[in-house]
């Protein structure tokens, strides 16, 4: 479901800012609101898992100093054979063969883009306001948000 | 005197006493660390799991259940490292929840007397909020936090994450991108189309 689709065009992408700004000031007015009863219940919640991480597990106990004083040296070396032997296996100069490959993250991307239903349809749109706002938008949320509150108090 | 007795410890003092206090000083640090980094996302995070599992209980079983994995499996990373961790762990617990609830639903809608939970008489005192608030101004908030939840609760679950994590927890593109197990540029998709439904969902109440 696409509920924003065909209104697309008329959201500003200060409209936007404006509404991030306001719902944050909604979503931590109700933190504030979080009753007694499930306070209590987070921060036991807290001290159980603290204690927990004080206490190394069974399993840590058993097997921790045997890994780290006998094992570690033939673990290093096992891994290492295994990483050269798949290098040579994979043949070294296939790692350099893809533009893709040069850039892993533009890589992810591209395979998220075609494997995302949400992206495919805004491209499919050609929704011209998802680019404003993008560009408009720095990599924290509340970046705009504090100028796009400002002008436009509704 | 042999060598071996210029090496012993001063008198009273156990023999790991200098290594033991460093050792537990720097586990106490962490303690103290996970601690004040756990109360930091305690409330929001349950906030989350609540516009996703829609019940208290299993919100905050979701809740325990990240902060106990994160405890465990990861209390030795660097700290910077939490956040996106525990996040991502717990958006896993609420998605592993969600599905679990479908296939109860199925069976359940088998059985011919069942109870529902949500039946269960509930303590007033202790559903009480926790702070005064001027009642003009709590229904207002009332008012505005009712429409969002519902706007929340009617989108889909990935665009509810992003929003949730980027403006209510305040993590940027790349911490949600970890938190979530996608792309950056998924994470704005979703982010955008998050604003934009909730503007149309949210447009009489002027939010």
């Amino acid at each position: 479901m696409n509920a924003g689709e065909g209104e697309s065009s008329a959201t500003t992408p200060l409209q936007l800012r404006g509404l991030e700004a306001r719902s944050r000031l909604v979503l931590e007015a109700g933190l504030t609101r979080i009753d007694a009863h499930t306070r209590s219940r987070l921060n036991q919640a807290r001290q159980a898992a603290v204690a927990a991480a004080a206490r190394p597990s069974y399993l840590a106990r058993i097997f921790g100093s045997l890994t780290s004083r006998a094992l570690m040296p033939a673990t290093g070396a096992a891994a290492a054979a295994v990483l050269v032997a798949a290098f040579m296996l994979s043949g070294g100069h296939h790692l350099t063969s893809s533009v893709a490959d040069n850039n892993p993250a533009s890589a992810l991307d591209v395979l998220d883009l075609v494997t995302d239903d949400d992206a495919m349809n805004l491209m499919e749109e050609n929704d011209s306001s998802f680019y404003e706002w993008a560009a408009a938008q720095g990599d924290n949320p509340g970046q705009g948000a504090a100028q796009g509150a400002g002008g436009e108090t509704t | 005197m042999s060598a071996f007795a210029t090496l012993a410890p001063p008198y009273n003092m156990p023999a790991t006493s200098r290594g033991g206090t460093l050792l537990n000083d720097t586990a106490e640090a962490r303690s103290r660390a996970l601690n004040q980094f756990l109360k930091s996302v305690e409330l929001k995070a349950y906030k989350i799991a609540q516009a996703g599992l829609r019940h208290q209980d299993d919100a905050l079983d979701a809740v325990q259940d990240a902060m106990l994995q994160l405890a465990r499996a990861y209390a030795n990373r660097p700290e910077e490292e939490w956040k996106p961790l525990f996040y991502r762990i717990l958006e896993n617990r609420i998605r592993d929840m969600q599905r679990r609830r479908t296939v109860r639903g199925r069976v359940m809608a088998w059985l011919p007397f069942r109870r529902d939970e949500d039946d269960e008489d509930l303590d007033p005192i202790a559903q009480a909020p926790s702070q005064d608030v001027p009642p003009v101004a709590r229904l207002e908030i009332d008012e505005a936090m009712r429409a969002l939840d519902a706007a929340l609760e009617e989108l889909p679950n990935r665009q509810r994450e992003a929003f949730l994590l980027r403006n209510l927890e305040g993590l940027d593109v790349a911490q949600t991108a970890q938190a979530m197990g996608c792309s950056e540029g998924s994470v704005k998709t979703h982010y955008f189309r998050a604003l934009q439904a909730l503007r149309v969902k949210l447009g009489e109440f002027e939010l």
